[in-house]
């Protein structure tokens, strides 16, 4: 059986960060639930998540601000980040290219039209193509 | 461009942005629970139910504070009221929610205090939605902690506070004065306090300013929060 994926989830809303963890979780993956961007920091340095799904609205340092701290550590920049947020993506439309380079983004699910069997499936196939790059890269 | 509205009704509107904005929050949370029976997870109906009633006070909040800044509403007539009960119900309305976000509610109504010239329904109402938003905004500062929430009262030079308080150092004068400014502007006003709008304190700032009284940030003993104070009814204390 393969390994659960650890997914570190940086929701600051308690209810839907339950919500979420139980939904990942039904779905195989070892959910690790922080609510800042600074608590996201310290348990990347614990765990190494194989995957990063966060709010861009956080208390004190925000979403964008975690991203950026985050890939300057070389250990996480092949680290796939998925962003479930209230802000639609739309005022993001500037600056994609910086999202989904320089910061890994992988996904943008805006939150109130994406169902949690949304979610589900862009998580399963963001890890499936990071499974692929890893085995090209080996191979 | 020259806006044709009054200042009062730009007031509203930004208000009105901000609870649009915030009523999004118990309606994701109902919607995604509520998707858990098609992940073959049990649906949890009481935590629906609660997350509605929290939607509904806040939406029935502004309408309130809308009706005491018109005075259009002979319900609203000032009345001697008792700050201790106003907590006490407030808490009363506000266990669930707590109970759902691992916040400890806590009542600090210690001591006899005079009754106090208001409108009960405002300041319970308000009371309630400056809680509702803390109660929020408090586990999203510390992950996995359990934090504590009081409603408490206490006397001061000028009157009697009614307060929402907890360990939020961040809580500061400068704060609050720059979230009255950001709020219907910015998607969090309160940045240092909160993830989200935090509409439920602008509709009690709102709601106090209709009833000429003035939210502000109080202590109460070590803790930190927002308080307003409010002046005793002395022809009541006579009684």
């Amino acid at each position: 059986m393969a390994k659960a994926k650890q997914i570190l989830l940086i929701e600051p809303d308690n209810i839907l960060g339950q919500t979420l963890s139980g939904a990942l979780e039904s779905a195989g993956h070892k959910v690790i639930h922080v609510a800042t961007a600074q608590d996201g920091v310290t348990m990347a340095d614990k765990i190494t998540p194989d995957m990063v799904i966060l709010e861009l609205q956080l208390v004190g340092h925000g979403g964008i601000e975690f991203l950026c701290e985050f890939r300057s550590y070389k250990d996480w920049e092949n680290i796939p980040a998925i962003i479930y947020s209230t802000v639609p993506p739309l005022e993001f439309r500037a600056s994609r290219e910086s999202l989904s380079g320089e910061l890994g983004v992988v996904a943008y699910l805006y939150k109130p039209n994406t169902s949690l069997l949304d979610l589900l499936r862009a998580v399963d196939n963001n890890l499936a193509r990071k499974r692929e790059l890893s085995a090209d890269a080996a191979a | 461009m020259t806006s044709i509205l009054p200042p009062g009704s730009m007031l509203s509107q930004h208000l009105l942005l901000s609870i649009a904005e915030q009523i999004k929050l118990p309606l994701i949370q109902i919607s995604r629970q509520a998707e858990f029976g098609a992940l073959g997870l049990e649906t949890d109906l009481g935590q629906i139910k609660a997350l509605a009633d929290n939607g509904i006070k806040l939406v029935e909040s502004y309408a309130m504070g809308l009706q005491l800044a018109n005075q259009n509403s002979y319900e609203l007539a000032p009345e001697a009221v008792s700050v201790s009960s106003v907590l006490y119900e407030a808490d009363q309305q506000l266990r669930e929610l707590a109970r759902l976000y691992n916040v400890s509610l806590e009542l600090n109504i210690r001591g006899r205090f005079e009754p106090v010239l208001a409108h009960r329904q405002g300041l319970q109402a308000a009371v309630v939605g400056l809680a509702s938003a803390l109660i929020e905004a408090l586990p999203a500062q510390n992950s996995g902690q359990q934090t504590t929430l009081q409603l408490a009262t206490h006397r001061c030079r000028y009157g009697i506070v009614a307060g929402v308080y907890a360990d939020i150092p961040s809580l500061s004068s400068d704060a609050l004065k720059r979230g009255r400014k950001l709020y219907g502007v910015s998607r969090q006003p309160l940045v240092e306090v909160s993830h989200n709008p935090a509409a439920g304190i602008f509709v009690a700032d709102a709601i106090f300013r209709a009833m000429h009284l003035k939210l502000h940030v109080s202590r109460h003993h070590r803790l930190y929060g927002l308080g307003v104070v409010l002046q005793t009814s002395s022809q009541m204390a006579l009684v």
